[in-house]
């Protein structure tokens, strides 16, 4: 076994003021694997791979490539020894071809400084000066490009793209396979893949993995790094969980169960079915009749939305992305204007008032994009929570503003909802926390104030299993403190476990009604996609037996 | 040996970097400029010695440059503001203009005491000034009408609006010169002491409120909210319709004060072409001195001494006005420049052996 081991990383130590990143990690990746790296949200993940990659340095450990001890100061270096990422974000210039994408980074000189250029008119003693080949590959950039080449790499891994394609032409999974050309342009032999999937729809990700397959055929190894588990199932050959940036084991995937896995992430054991006990419907809390609303580009989204939600009711909806969801959420919380119909809270009739009217009349919303709607990237974790309390007369008053007042309820909030990696909440910024824990701060913001109506658009996606058991349970818990909810989910799993009632939405308007205890799902299935479609239609899959089964005590 | 120059970014910047940069670069800056000194056969050491020292030790130098502070740091806050709203307001100069036209206006046709009459003057430049820059608020916050653009323009018209008004209904003096007759002693801003007239108190109040404003008021709070995400800030129930509005008008109030004040406190009457570009000047103001009014103070003055010293230099040692120039000009690309170096080091590496390939700038990603 030790002679295929290709990347070994000793007892790698990284802190952060105030937060140890990576606490004596090892890892070690054999050749020709795809070694998966599991972990919450803000587990270390993403540090231990930046350290490799040459992005942070070490404080302590050491990283040894086929046997040679590396000492990666940059990306460069990390690059010139063999190893590659693709970043979750795309680093693409989407004005020029994919060829010339594939060889930005290297900057080429400008013609007229290679040394080996055969018309420069830069006399040969001046190009090979090493200041100016030195200035040049910093500052001029060659583009002539070799195309050819960049063609037959794609070609022989199978990879679809026509190099001399603008970015901007192509779909975010040949974005994706741009990214990963670059790296085998540049000769890797090992490959970091940052959370692949999370830009990709279903489909584009089983291109994914016929496509990684290929590459761990030709010789590659592959660290991919992820907090789905059902990824891991799929792809992965070998995977090493970390937990508060510890490495809590390594394991061959075909020998552990999901529910070890997810034990090993949360270090405890997870419930991935959860008890909802009855609660007593209140008054209604929200009475919407014949809404209409359009999306952004002005064509109709909503058509004729009937809702009633009442105290302590979860109403469930369900539906295929893009069937009116993020119009209808952005209806109920005020942020999008009604073309027609009513909206009534609590009794009262705020038809076409303004957001503020929505969030004094006791509304709260957890939007799908949490950077978008849900928080100011560049501000504090205190000001993102208390970016809709603040105008409470507890924090002095008008219109001074006490800013000491602010930091203890951000602090409280972070302690109660359990949000890491803050270490003062007037430094840490919302943008520096990880998806899951931004997502907690939101929800502890939203449900903090005591909603009388709570709208929750994809509230668990993009986070990992702990998060994912804490924010439901956070709104069952709001639901039996007589908060009426709207649960907005493509996850039909946990439409049917927090729901009262289920929606399904279809084309802006309500097609089907029923509850969890009656529903069928194919039945779901199918009006979620028209109702008039074959079976097969479904977008999700039922729970794999295993994981229900190891939560049963 | 091979010789490789390397930037990397910085995982984050030491405290020494943050003060010792500003002080570094303006050094190098002046150690630039002394080339042209040269070249010109004036010693630079003499010349930066009448700049920067006897500006800021004679009596003369000091009251000089705090009086030029007075517009610079109003019109800094004017575009500091907005700044803090994600707006950009490049239309500094035409409030500055309104505000200084209308205030005029008042000093010369209203007959009241001093006590009341330079408030009132101030008053209606504020109004003026306001209104200049609401126009682009508005149709920014409105229909999302570019505010960069819309605020920029502007201030061509305020330019041509003053130079009528000087040329036609507001001419007065001795000959045919554009400009106003003089102010009488009641229109006139008092002296606050060693000949800096009074509208350093206004200056000075107007930093204060801006600060207590940002930093412990409610409304500073969605300012800054506004300015980092709109659509979240809507979301939480912030106008941003309110906010854009009130930032630019506040901001065009400062620009106006700092119009009226040079008029009726430095210059005695209004003369065409009798701002050097403060409303310009103030951009780099306002980014040098974006993280809190004082800074905005700060840099203000450091201005002040820059545009005295320079005139200082010019008559003592007969430089040109250009050289001037230059040597201001040169002292602002530095500081920008010196931004990057806080986020990043460069080095260079002397090495034997084959060249490397030097390393490229890496940001830190996601």
């Amino acid at each position: 076994m030790s002679e295929d081991t290709t990347l070994r990383m000793e007892g790698i130590l990284k802190e952060f003021p105030g937060v140890v990143a990576n606490d004596h990690v090892d890892l070690s990746v054999e050749r020709g694997e795809i070694h998966g790296l599991l972990g919450e949200n803000g587990a270390g993940k993403s540090t231990l791979m930046k350290i490799l990659y040459g992005l942070y340095s070490q404080d302590d450990g050491d990283i040894y490539l086929d046997g040679e001890r590396l000492d990666l100061g940059s990306p460069q270096d990390a690059i010139d020894a063999g190893i590659g990422m693709v970043h979750q974000h795309f680093m693409l210039i989407p004005r020029l071809t994919v060829a010339e994408n594939v060889v930005l980074g290297e900057r080429e000189p400008a013609t007229a400084f290679r040394s080996d250029a055969a018309d420069s008119w830069l006399p040969a003693a001046i190009r090979n000066n090493s200041l100016v080949q030195s200035l040049a590959g910093q500052f001029s950039l060659g583009l002539d490009v070799p195309e050819q080449r960049i063609q037959d790499l794609a070609d022989q891994y199978g990879f679809d793209i026509d190099v001399s394609a603008k970015i901007w032409e192509l779909d975010v999974g040949q974005q994706q396979r741009v990214e990963i050309l670059k790296a085998l342009y540049r000769d890797v032999d090992l490959l970091i893949l940052d959370e692949p999937t999370a830009v990709l729809t279903p489909t584009e990700a089983e291109r994914l993995f016929d496509s990684l397959e290929r590459l761990t055929d030709e010789g590659l190894s592959i660290i991919f790094i992820t907090h789905k588990l059902t990824e891991v199932d799929a792809i992965v050959d070998r995977v090493t969980v970390l937990r508060e940036g510890q490495n809590v084991g390594t394991a061959e995937v075909s020998s552990v169960s999901r529910a070890d896995l997810a034990e090993m992430m949360v270090g405890r054991e997870v419930l991935f079915e959860i008890d909802r006990e009855a609660v007593d419907l209140g008054e209604p809390v929200l009475r919407a009749r014949g809404v209409e609303a359009t999306d952004n580009r002005n064509i109709e989204a909503l058509s004729g939305i009937d809702l009633t939600v009442r105290q302590g009711e979860i109403v469930g909806i369900a539906g295929v992305s893009g069937n009116g969801q993020k119009e209808l959420a952005e209806v109920m919380a005020g942020i999008r204007d009604v073309t027609a119909g009513e909206l009534v809270v609590n009794g009262e009739d705020i038809t076409g008032a303004k957001p503020k009217t929505f969030v004094d009349s006791g509304v709260s919303f957890v939007p799908e994009d949490r950077l978008q709607y849900g928080c100011a990237e560049d501000l504090s974790v205190m000001h993102n929570a208390t970016m809709k309390d603040f105008r409470d007369s507890r924090f002095g008053d008008r219109p001074f503003l006490d800013y000491g007042e602010l930091r203890e309820y951000a602090e409280t909030l972070v302690e109660e909802f359990d949000v890491r990696g803050v270490s003062d909440v007037t430094e840490t910024k919302a943008g520096d926390l990880s998806g899951g824990n931004l997502q907690k701060l939101i929800l502890a913001r939203e449900i903090y104030r005591d909603p009388d109506l709570l709208i929750a658009n994809q509230p668990t996606r993009g986070v990992d299993v702990g998060a994912i058991e804490f924010i439901r349970e956070t709104l069952l818990e709001q639901r039996k403190a007589g908060t009426g909810i709207i649960l907005l989910s493509e996850d039909l799993d946990e439409i049917f476990d927090l729901s009262d009632r289920i929606l399904v939405v279809y084309e802006g308007e309500f097609v089907y009604e029923t509850t969890p205890a009656e529903a069928d799902r194919e039945r779901i299935g199918l009006e979620m996609t028209g109702g008039g479609d074959d079976e097969g239609q479904m977008e999700t899959s039922p729970p794999p037996s295993g994981v229900t089964q190891g939560s049963e005590s | 040996m091979n010789v490789a120059v390397t930037v990397d970014a910085r995982e984050d910047s030491p405290a020494w970097l943050a003060y010792g940069t500003p002080v570094f670069t303006v050094l190098a800056a002046l150690a630039v400029s002394a080339i042209a000194l040269v070249v010109l056969d004036v010693n630079p050491v003499a010349a930066y010695r009448t700049m920067f020292v006897e500006t800021l030790v004679t009596e003369f130098g000091i009251s000089e440059t705090l009086t030029k502070a007075i517009p610079l740091i109003l019109t800094g806050l004017a575009v500091y503001l907005p700044l803090k709203a994600g707006l950009f307001n490049i239309g500094a100069e035409g409030q500055l203009v309104a505000g200084a036209l209308a205030g005029t206006w008042i000093g010369l046709n209203v007959s009241l005491p001093g006590l009341a009459l330079v408030p009132l003057m101030f008053v209606a430049a504020a109004v003026a000034g306001g209104i200049w820059a609401g126009i682009p608020a508005y149709l920014r916050a409105k229909w999302d009408v570019n505010e960069i653009i819309t605020s920029l323009l502007l201030t061509f018209v305020a330019l041509e609006i003053q130079s009528y008004l000087l040329r036609g209904p507001m001419q007065g003096g001795a000959g045919n010169f554009p400009q106003s007759d003089r102010f009488s002693e009641a229109a006139t801003i008092p002296e606050l002491f060693g000949g800096v007239h009074a509208g350093l108190l206004a200056a000075v109040c107007m930093v204060i409120a801006t600060y207590v404003l940002m930093t412990k008021t409610r409304l500073g709070f969605e300012i800054t909210f506004v300015g980092s995400n709109d659509e979240a800030a809507q979301q939480a129930g912030m106008s941003k319709f309110y906010v854009y509005l009130l930032v630019f008008v506040v901001g065009g109030a400062f620009a106006a004060m700092g119009g009226i004040s040079e008029i009726a406190g430095a210059q005695g009457r209004y003369r065409a072409g009798f701002e050097p570009g403060y409303g310009f000047t103030a951009i780099p103001i306002a980014l040098l001195g974006r993280n809190s009014a004082f800074k905005v103070m700060l840099a203000g003055l450091f201005f002040a001494v820059l545009f005295v010293g320079g005139s200082s230099m010019e008559v003592a040692f007969g430089v040109p006005a250009a050289l001037v120039e230059i040597i201001q000009a040169l002292v602002i690309l530095f500081l920008i420049t010196a931004e990057f170096f806080k986020s990043y080091r460069v080095g260079i590496d002397l090495k034997r052996g084959p060249a490397e390939t030097p390393a490229q700038p890496q940001r830190g990603d996601d």
